[in-house]
């Protein structure tokens, strides 16, 4: 059976700037801000702003919604994010531009989001993925008599033509490497285990839900996805709760798990294939998704699976109740949790633990206090709503509040020990 | 020469049992009590410069004696603090608990002393416990043991079980080379391979709560609403927290008929608060409670409802919430609670 395959072209940004036309070249991004105006131009917004924000400036992010890395696969998009800037069709194949070391960063207020933070300088730094990209930030102003839901719309649109806009002035460029990614489907081609990914989404209504293909994954049954979708933008963040705790769209399009798996694959593994899944809210409907998922497990002749969340306490019980059904299905599991064992670290760790599987990953603990020294300036917002303190401000903050610390999906490099 | 202070009770202060169980704090110049074989102990190097005490009854449940015991230990300018040794006295051990832990919170190293049974010892924080015997009779073994442990704190050594050291060890957070991703494979890997590899998160054990048993007759009940659905007076004018709460709020409810939607909304960040906003009703069901009291299905609902935001928030203070709820609803003469869960 031929599979599709996906040419990843990576262009790598070192340096942002403003200039009059949209340009890459030697590294460096240049971004008009008339194109970027149009680009994020919507009925729901009565303007936006666009500002840089670079790994070692004195600045410091806040409010910070979704981030997204620029991808295109031709002139106007061509097909990248379905579902949202193109059509809701399969994509994954073909050829995709991609900017790497810089990020498109929306940021300001929406009334369910919790207060999200990105230092760039100081300790706080390495403590988020996007502290050491190149930020283009995306502030806004909601028009008169716009819905909330239209504006989170407005700006979710805004921010992925404006990404795919970015990465579009590289078309022509040479790149700096290029990949070539197998997509499904996955048979069992060696003896080596064949471990899958298995992604749950935080589907959980307006403000905390993801898009597959421009709709909402709440009511969706667990789904065999081809991995190369992702990179294509099939997945889309629209989850604002949980700052530290988020898969923004920037995650789902880079997938660190899926990413680690392809890099062994061959290797000491054989990657079997990712499963989509909702994180419902009722009880009821976790336990339906966590044995739907196994048995998609089965079929696709998974040996082991990692297992990730996005969210607090109540997402645990998504992961926990897969690693206990795939125990029952006779597949390994491994979650990666993040801890919430107080700002002491002494209180118990996890919210739901698995009953039958103790493979557990730690990426942090999410209520340890981290101090974030005041900085020159601030986007996304003039307070930090948690602290109440003015967004420049000396901060004491729990780690909850760094934007993608805790990352679920594996792309961070904390992690909690016992300090005697 | 290190300055040490050293927390003891009323008891073991000098100044009586039971009867000085109120005694408030105070602080003695030197070693006192037991203090002046743990003087011996710790040797030459190191100086007990003063006990400070206070009685049980007081240093258990009052914040401000805490504090006031926390200040007089402050002023000492102790290179450590050590407590106790509590054997299994709870009172005493949650002193010397909490006592060692507000050290510790303020920048102070601290050793407690108790029997691994004392219900202190969840109390501890992020400071050292080690463990002392049962009873006042091993009162030798324990002080040796807790000289030994204060010895080699502030040598800056690691204490480990091999010191007696029991309790929680804190967990820090540490920036690793691998992330996440790749560690999880990893482990994953040694799993499915059949190597015992070692996980990176503890499986915590949850106690189980016996239900109490079904109300006799509803129709004579006092029934109050509690929920964790972070549901406020629109404006939320005491600041409830969104998420990791550290505390609960109380809102008066007599003679409301309903939760009318733009006087109440919720503030939980957990969840989309969309439809409970449109009727707060959903989170605290008051309509139909309502219904119930008229219909004498339930005797009367409680004239206040109790609430928090039950998201990301901590074990302990999940516990303590519980613990403060039935205290006051018992108080109130409250027959059972309707708890909404979100």
């Amino acid at each position: 059976m031929e599979g599709t395959t996906l040419r990843l072209v990576q262009h790598h940004v070192t340096a942002g700037e403003f200039g009059s036309a949209t340009l890459y070249r030697a590294g460096t991004l240049t971004v008009s801000e008339a194109d970027a105006r149009r680009a994020l131009a919507s009925p729901a917004l009565a303007s936006t702003r666009v500002s840089w924000a670079s790994p070692g400036d004195s600045a410091r992010i806040v409010k910070v919604l979704d981030v997204v890395q620029p991808r295109t696969k031709g002139v106007g998009g061509r097909g990248i994010f379905p579902g949202i800037l193109g059509a809701a069709t399969p994509q994954g194949r073909g050829e995709t531009h991609v900017l790497q070391g810089v990020a498109v960063v929306a940021a300001g207020y929406l009334p369910r989001a919790q207060e999200a933070v990105i230092d760039m300088s100081g300790p706080g730094q390495p403590l988020s993925p996007f502290g050491a990209t190149h930020n283009l930030v995306v502030e806004f102003t909601p028009a008169d008599g716009a819905s909330w839901e239209a504006v989170d719309a407005a700006v979710r649109v805004g921010v992925l033509r404006l990404a795919a806009l970015l990465a579009e002035a590289a078309l022509d460029a040479r790149p700096n490497e290029v990949q070539t990614l197998r997509g499904a489907p996955f048979p069992k081609a060696s003896n080596l285990p064949r471990i899958g990914a298995i992604t749950n989404l935080q589907t959980q209504g307006t403000f905390k839900d993801v898009f597959v293909h421009g709709k909402s994954f709440g009511a969706a049954p667990p789904t065999l996805f081809d991995p190369n979708e992702v990179h294509d933008g099939a997945v889309v963040s629209g989850q604002f709760g949980h700052p530290a705790l988020k898969n923004p769209t920037y995650m789902h399009q880079t997938h660190p798990v899926v990413a680690e798996l392809r890099r062994r694959d061959g290797r000491d593994l054989e990657f079997a294939g990712l499963i989509l899944a909702p994180e419902p809210v009722e009880a009821e409907q976790k336990e339906r998704v966590a044995l739907q998922a196994a048995e998609l497990c089965v079929a696709a002749g998974f040996d082991g699976a990692v297992v990730t969340k996005e969210g607090g306490g109540n997402a645990d019980a998504d992961i926990s109740l897969k690693i206990d059904a795939l125990a029952d299905r006779g597949i390994g599991a491994v979650g990666l949790f993040a801890e919430m064992a107080g700002a002491e670290g002494t209180a118990p760790s996890l919210v739901v633990p698995p009953e039958r599987g103790t493979a557990l990953i730690s990426t942090g603990n999410y209520d340890e206090v981290v101090r974030l020294p005041a900085v020159e300036r601030a986007l996304g917002g003039a307070t930090v709503d948690v602290a109440g303190a003015a967004a420049t401000a000396d901060l004491e903050l729990p780690t909850a509040v760094i934007y993608c610390s805790l990352s679920p999906l594996g792309a961070g490099y904390l992690t909690c020990r016992e300090v005697a | 020469m290190s300055r040490v202070v050293h927390y003891v009770n009323q008891f073991f202060a000098g100044l009586g049992g039971e009867n000085a169980a109120s005694t408030p704090p105070g602080v003695k110049p030197g070693a006192v009590g037991p203090g002046k074989k743990l003087q011996e102990l710790l040797g030459a190097g190191h100086e007990i410069v003063a006990t400070v005490y206070c009685g049980d009854d007081l240093a258990a449940v009052s914040p401000e004696a805490l504090a006031t015991v926390l200040d007089l230990v402050a002023q000492q300018r102790p290179d450590i603090v050590v407590a106790g040794p509590a054997s299994t006295s709870g009172r005493y051990g949650v002193a010397c608990a909490r006592v060692a832990a507000g050290a510790v919170r303020a920048g102070v190293p601290a050793i407690a002393s108790m029997h691994p049974d004392n219900p202190g010892l969840d109390d501890a924080g992020a400071a050292i416990v080690v463990a002392s015997g049962a009873s006042v009779r091993e009162m030798g073994a324990s002080l040796e043991r807790l000289a030994a442990a204060a010895r080699k704190r502030l040598a800056g050594e690691a204490l480990t079980e091999a010191d007696g050291r029991i309790g929680k060890v804190p967990r820090k957070n540490v920036l690793v080379d691998r992330n996440a991703a790749g560690r999880g494979v990893d482990l994953l890997l040694a799993r499915v391979g059949g190597r015992d590899a070692p996980a990176e998160v503890p499986v915590p054990k949850f106690d189980h709560v016996t239900p109490a048993p079904p109300v006799a007759d509803l129709s004579k009940a006092v029934i109050a609403l509690v929920t964790e659905s972070g549901l406020v007076p629109v404006g939320n004018p005491d600041r409830l927290e969104s998420a990791r709460a550290t505390r609960w709020l109380r809102y008066p409810i007599a003679g409301k008929p309903t939760a009318p939607a733009g006087e109440y909304a919720s503030v939980h960040g957990g969840y989309s608060t969309v439809w409970a906003n449109q009727d707060p009703n959903r989170l605290l069901p008051l309509d139909v409670a309502r219904e119930l009291e008229r219909e004498g299905a339930i005797g009367t609902l409680h004239g206040e409802y109790l609430v928090t935001t039950g998201n990301g928030t901590t074990v302990p203070n999940a516990r303590r919430f519980g613990v403060e709820w039935a205290a006051e609803l018992r108080r109130a003469g409250i027959s059972a609670a309707i708890l909404t869960a979100t």
